[in-house]
């Protein structure tokens, strides 16, 4: 066995993801470097990848979270950009957890549309969604209204 | 702010509303990272070496499969961490850190176990559901105070 | 340099096993590279629904679409590696319907392993020469006929074999318990030499397999260091002489047992070791032991008795073998008791081994256990198949790379 000697200790990685028509992870990017001040910028298809002092990052995160409040989202990555450990060339594909994130870019757009109707909205006002641990059985009465809508 | 364990642990959508709102998420990204960045014997990708698994006897036995336990000494001490906790239900899609429904169905066994404000959800379907499923969210963490 | 042999890994848990990197470096040991099949979300939502096993972890549906761009050519690879935790229930019957629908869909060799924290590229490495070996290596593998003097080593983990060969016919033997490994290497080897009257100068190529292979094969410069999965089911339809076609190899070791489906002499599925060592030619060592015969007696005399009048079933040779002395002591005979250990190590073998592979007639038993008439009429009946033993069984390891070794005669 060899002995493991991390690099980037201490630093933090985020992913600031675009679920947007009008920016583009291109204009994230150019507004990124603007502001990166020796922090590591990465684009890719979706976003960007930054690495750096958490200080820092959170900094730039919160600066471009101001584009587009309602379209950019941001998560925590556990390595640094690049890393030849989850690099899609040296894994032959891509690391299992990009088909989650493939999957949940797809639901955007519904939290997107949320958070814009919550901009202008109290949330106390939404009524809750569907309580995902209650299976109600079908009310009798609604089952009788069934058998007869049928039967007439 | 207030430690939030997110389930799915990988989810971009969670881990973003309680950082949005003023929050802590807690994460596997969080938890990767401890482990790539603590200095210790080689065992790539992920840095688990052969005695996470065995770290992960504290909340499954020996006669649970080693990838179980290895996914435990990740979240065991998550879980044990957390203030307060989402979870998604219908979360069937998301691989590699939560790939296995053996695990999953323990993590979110042991979040029940714990008497914290729990937020239990479905992913959105629609805009209409979108609203809900935000508002909710916001109401859970504005609810817990001490938001940043 | 020459391009890596490509191996799909198809898996559940081994990044959290901590056992990642012994994969890798086991494959890359034997000149292979893991690569995982890039496949989008559209394709697992499609594939897995399309397989129809309704498993609940998202990782063993990225398996299943992963095997399906495989079989429909949309990932290109050169052999497949299949692995998922020992004792996950719901990724074993995954592991074994992918092993199949591989192996019945395309030509790729496929390798099902459940693996534990404790697992070691040493312990894969086997099964990853066999499985690169298939893969490239098919040209050496379609070899039928032996050609010229070579000389052919099988260093096992309980005996050593030698066997010298010329223009196909089998000219000299050699066999001992396996002691120091490299002693009992020349002595079976100078054994075989005298008894087919040649010379070690003679010999045109030499080939070596077993645990021993490679400090064998490195001293006496051996033109071919092959492992004995691929050797020992070439060796196998060689000798039966069922070289075309689909055969079965089952072949109960010292120390493992391999089974192994084969088809024009090349390995499709295998499997090899697994179980403790109640279900090993070792336990019928101790069995024969105890009852005070030779190895050679154990056959006969439990083809004379009845295996179901004792009850003898363990995994582990020690439990195994109280069995046996409690047998005795109640007043069994010695001939049940010998046909109760034969019936106990076929059973187990059976029971754990041979699920996993796709039995196909005929069925061949090699190694030397195939010499006890008891543990292959076992076989037999709970196969319901006459199981097919070939002459020079026990020496189908060195009958193997003998056959192989010809492939490098260098034409003067």
């Amino acid at each position: 066995m060899t002995d493991y000697t991390p690099v980037h200790v201490g630093s933090v990685t985020k992913y600031v993801m675009v679920e947007s028509f009008e920016i583009t992870p291109a204009d994230l990017a150019a507004r990124g470097y603007e502001i990166s001040k020796g922090v590591m910028i990465k684009e890719t298809c979706f976003g960007l990848v930054i690495n750096g002092k958490e200080e820092e990052v959170d900094r730039i995160v919160a600066e471009l979270r101001k584009i587009d409040p309602d379209h950019i989202f941001v998560k925590d990555r556990g390595f640094p950009p690049g890393d030849a450990r989850r690099c899609r060339a040296n894994l032959g594909g891509a690391r299992p957890g990009y088909n989650g994130l493939e999957f949940e870019m797809s639901i955007l757009p519904y939290v997107s549309h949320g958070l814009e109707v919550l901009d202008k909205k109290d949330a106390k006002d939404v009524p809750p969604p569907e309580d995902p641990l209650e299976h109600p059985l079908l009310d009798i009465y609604k089952l009788k209204k069934l058998i007869d809508a049928q039967e007439s | 702010m207030v430690k939030v364990f997110i389930y799915p642990a990988t989810s971009l959508i969670l881990s973003d509303m309680v950082a949005r709102f003023g929050h802590t998420p807690l994460s596997s990204a969080t938890a990767i990272r401890e482990r790539i960045q603590t200095a210790g014997l080689e065992s790539p990708p992920l840095q688990i070496t052969p005695e996470e698994p065995k770290k992960g006897l504290k909340w499954a036995a020996v006669e649970v499969p080693a990838g179980v336990r290895g996914r435990m000494s990740l979240y065991g001490p998550m879980i044990e961490a957390c203030e307060a906790a989402i979870i998604i239900n219908d979360a069937d899609l998301a691989f590699g850190c939560m790939g296995c429904a053996r695990t999953n169905e323990l993590i979110k066994f042991l979040v029940h176990q714990k008497d914290i404000p729990r937020l239990e959800l479905n992913y959105p379907k629609n805009e209409e559901d979108g609203v809900k499923f935000v508002a909710a969210i916001k109401r859970f963490l504005t609810g817990l105070g001490g938001a940043k | 340099m020459t391009q890596p042999v490509r191996i799909a890994q198809l898996s559940c848990g081994p990044e959290y096993s901590g056992i990642q990197h012994e994969i890798d470096e086991a494959a890359r040991e034997v000149g292979g590279e893991i690569f995982f099949p890039d496949v989008a979300l559209k394709d697992i939502r499609r594939d897995f629904a399309k397989f129809g096993l309704d498993v609940k972890s998202p990782d063993l549906k990225l398996a299943i679409a992963r095997a399906m761009a495989l079989v429909e050519g949309r990932v290109e690879a050169d052999a497949v590696f299949i692995a998922t935790c020992f004792r996950c229930a719901e990724a074993a019957i995954v592991r074994n319907e992918l092993r199949r629908y591989i192996n019945e869909h395309s030509r790729l060799p496929v390798v099902s392993y459940s693996f534990t924290e404790r697992t070691t590229s040493g312990t894969l490495l086997t099964r990853m020469e066999a499985l690169t070996t298939i893969a490239k290596r098919r040209a050496l593998l379609a070899r039928e006929t032996q050609k010229g003097l070579t000389l052919g080593l099988d260093s096992g983990s309980a005996t050593t074999k030698a066997v010298v060969m010329r223009d196909n016919k089998i000219i000299g033997t050699g066999w001992q318990p396996t002691t120091e490994v490299l002693k009992s290497a020349n002595e079976v080897i100078a054994h075989a030499l005298a008894e087919a009257g040649v010379s070690r100068d003679e010999i045109q190529a030499v080939g070596t397999t077993g645990y021993g292979r490679f400090l064998v094969g490195k001293e006496i410069n051996a033109d071919l260091i092959q492992e004995e999965l691929t050797v020992n089911s070439k060796g196998a339809v060689y000798l039966a002489n069922r070289q075309h076609g689909p055969a079965t190899v089952i072949d109960i070791g010292g120390m493992d047992n391999k089974a192994i489906s084969v088809m024009d002499g090349i390995p499709g599925v295998f499997t090899m070791g697994g179980i403790c060592a109640g279900a090993s030619g070792r336990f019928l060592e101790m069995t024969a032991k105890r009852l005070g015969v030779e190895i050679t007696e154990l056959g006969p005399l439990s083809m004379k008795g009845f295996g179901g009048r004792v009850p003898m079933n363990s995994y582990c040779i020690v439990f195994g073998t109280q069995s046996l002395v409690n047998a005795l002591a109640a007043g069994s005979t010695r001939e049940d008791v010998a046909a109760a250990a034969c019936h106990s190590v076929a059973e187990q073998v059976y029971e754990q081994q041979l699920q996993e592979v796709d039995i196909k007639e005929p069925v061949i038993m090699v190694g030397g256990t195939s010499l006890i008439e008891g543990l292959v009429f076992a076989m037999g009946e709970l196969l319901q198949t006459k199981i097919v033993v070939p002459p020079y069984s026990q020496y189908i390891g060195a009958v193997g790379s003998a056959l192989l070794a010809s492939g490098f005669i260098k034409d003067d």
